[in-house]
């Protein structure tokens, strides 16, 4: 071959049951490949550099452009999204694994719905359901909007929980991304009603005490979200119900 | 077919649990964790790291200061529920914080990653290290509550072993990393340093307390190491359950190796 050209290996799983495999592939060199068009260059020619012929690679994608968090997943060892990691900046051969705490459905596809079941469990979501029109919100002072705008932009990738060292099975750790979600709606004038629900859920167990402070997660987060000032922030508010609820209740 | 497809599907992985909203103590206990390595653990390493270092004042001035301290009223009780109690406790669910977490520093290898798996390893290090300590400096040999004098030669008898040495250097220097770096962690989990540069400073002044700490314990060590070699004294075999009251008497009416 005279060009140039782009050595990967992907770990492949057929079923969430199935012993996983790696397969090696080599593709043509273009300038500006990311992780997902090396994908969408195998699926174009399905083979493996053996030369043996294979299924295209199934992962989850959506935007392309760092903004849905669908496309997660383990590069050369490290939680991040296949979309923005360039070729350019990879070293070769690139290894591409599934997420390692995330049941695996198919290839780079895991189940990633226990952020669903952390966000749902802190109630991270501003409750305005009602009978009848409640008329506008309260304002939000523009030193707010731009807090909560930070937090606002995480994407459910799940890289700071993959990146975790206390996020596990044994801890059933609840994450970063949660914690920042609470905090969020904590801030919002009208979320602020259900701030002590969202304190105490995170006070049971794998809640906010879990947290071993090793940092990974803001590292990782694609979205350069807040994360340990997250974690620090409610840590002071649920220490703060903690006290309050010891001495008055 | 159909066995198998039901072997395999109970072998799958479920993943990380989600948030068990309103269960459990763990919250409880691991805060408490936290709590004791600052109040009171903390703050007898403070004490334990000072008056040990009462060994650069020679002699009588360490043997001095083991007296004053093993006489304070309500020794006993201040040693079971201020030390040894809230000790065993950080120690025991420390262990148990270490054996839950997975370390993964090889892969993401920054620093707040590799501060994390220190002050696990750190944690464990110390367990044994104190241990070993307690058994041999409160309850194995001479019994110092009994002979305050004996102190010294104790400290300076068990260093002379090259193995123990290094046990002890190893073991000042984990401990004070571990306290250290555990005061910015207390800090940044209970959301009293929240910001970004101040948590920065807070690390700072975490690691900067553990080197100071790790050079007070290391020039404790050196002085007993550097100092004149005491002498046994025979008395000092004498069990305290056999003669509490004439045991006590007799240090101080023997001045033995305290002159030097």
């Amino acid at each position: 071959m005279a060009n140039k050209s782009v050595l990967f290996k992907i770990k492949r799983q057929a079923s969430p049951s199935t012993e996983p495999f790696w397969e090696e592939f080599e593709v043509e060199y273009r300038p500006g490949l990311n992780v997902i068009s090396l994908f969408m260059e195998v699926a174009v020619n399905p083979v493996t550099r053996a030369g043996k012929p294979t299924t295209p690679i199934n992962y989850d994608s959506n935007c392309l452009e760092e903004v849905c968090g669908s496309c997660a997943m383990l590069i050369n060892g490290k939680a991040r999204m296949g979309c923005s990691a360039l070729v350019d900046n990879l070293e070769q051969p690139i290894t591409i694994e599934p997420f390692s705490k995330f049941p695996v459905i198919r290839d780079l596809q895991v189940d990633r719905s226990v952020l669903f079941e952390n966000l749902k469990a802190v109630k991270a979501w501003v409750p305005i359901d009602g009978t009848y029109a409640l008329g506008d919100g309260p304002r939000i002072l523009p030193q707010v909007q731009e807090q909560a705008y930070q937090l606002s932009q995480c994407m459910s990738c799940c890289c700071c929980m993959e990146a975790c060292p206390q996020f596990n099975e044994s801890t059933g750790f609840v994450g970063a991304a949660t914690i920042a979600q609470a905090r969020l709606f904590n801030m919002h004038p009208t979320g602020k009603v259900l701030k002590q629900e969202r304190l105490a859920a995170l006070m049971g167990d794998g809640g906010i005490q879990e947290c071993g402070y090793a940092q990974n997660c803001v590292e990782a987060c694609p979205k350069d979200i807040p994360l340990t000032r997250s974690i620090s922030d409610v840590g002071g508010d649920v220490m703060k119900k903690a006290i309050l609820d010891f001495f008055r209740t | 077919m159909a066995s198998t497809a039901q072997s395999t599907s109970s072998t799958l992985p479920k993943g990380v649990a989600p948030l068990r909203a309103g269960v459990g103590n763990s919250f409880l206990w691991r805060r408490l964790h936290s709590l004791t390595g600052i109040v009171p653990v903390g703050l007898f390493l403070l004490e334990h790291f000072l008056s040990n270092a009462e060994a650069l004042n020679g002699v009588g001035a360490y043997n001095a200061q083991v007296k004053f301290l093993t006489g304070l009223p309500f020794r006993l009780g201040m040693e079971i529920f201020g030390i040894f109690i809230p000790l065993a406790f950080h120690a025991l669910y420390g262990v148990y914080i270490w054996w839950r977490g997975e370390n993964n520093v090889i892969d993401y290898p920054w620093a707040g990653n590799w501060f994390y798996t220190v002050q696990r390893y750190s944690g464990i290090l110390v367990f044994a290290y104190v241990t070993y300590h307690i058994w041999y400096m409160r309850f194995a040999g001479v019994h110092l509550v009994d002979h305050y004098d004996a102190s010294f030669w104790k400290v300076q008898h068990e260093l002379s072993h090259q193995l123990a040495l290094g046990i002890y250097v190893v073991g000042v220097i984990a401990a004070s990393w571990h306290f250290g770096y555990g005061l910015f962690l207390f800090a940044a989990k209970w959301g009293i340093v929240t910001g970004k540069k101040a948590q920065k400073r807070a690390q700072a002044a975490g690691i900067a307390l553990s080197i100071l700490l790790m050079l007070m314990g290391l020039a404790t060590v050196y002085a007993f190491v550097t100092a004149e070699p005491q002498k046994k004294n025979p008395v000092w075999d004498q069990h305290s359950e056999s003669a509490p009251e004439q045991s006590r008497l007799i240090p101080q009416s023997t001045p033995s190796s305290q002159a030097r």
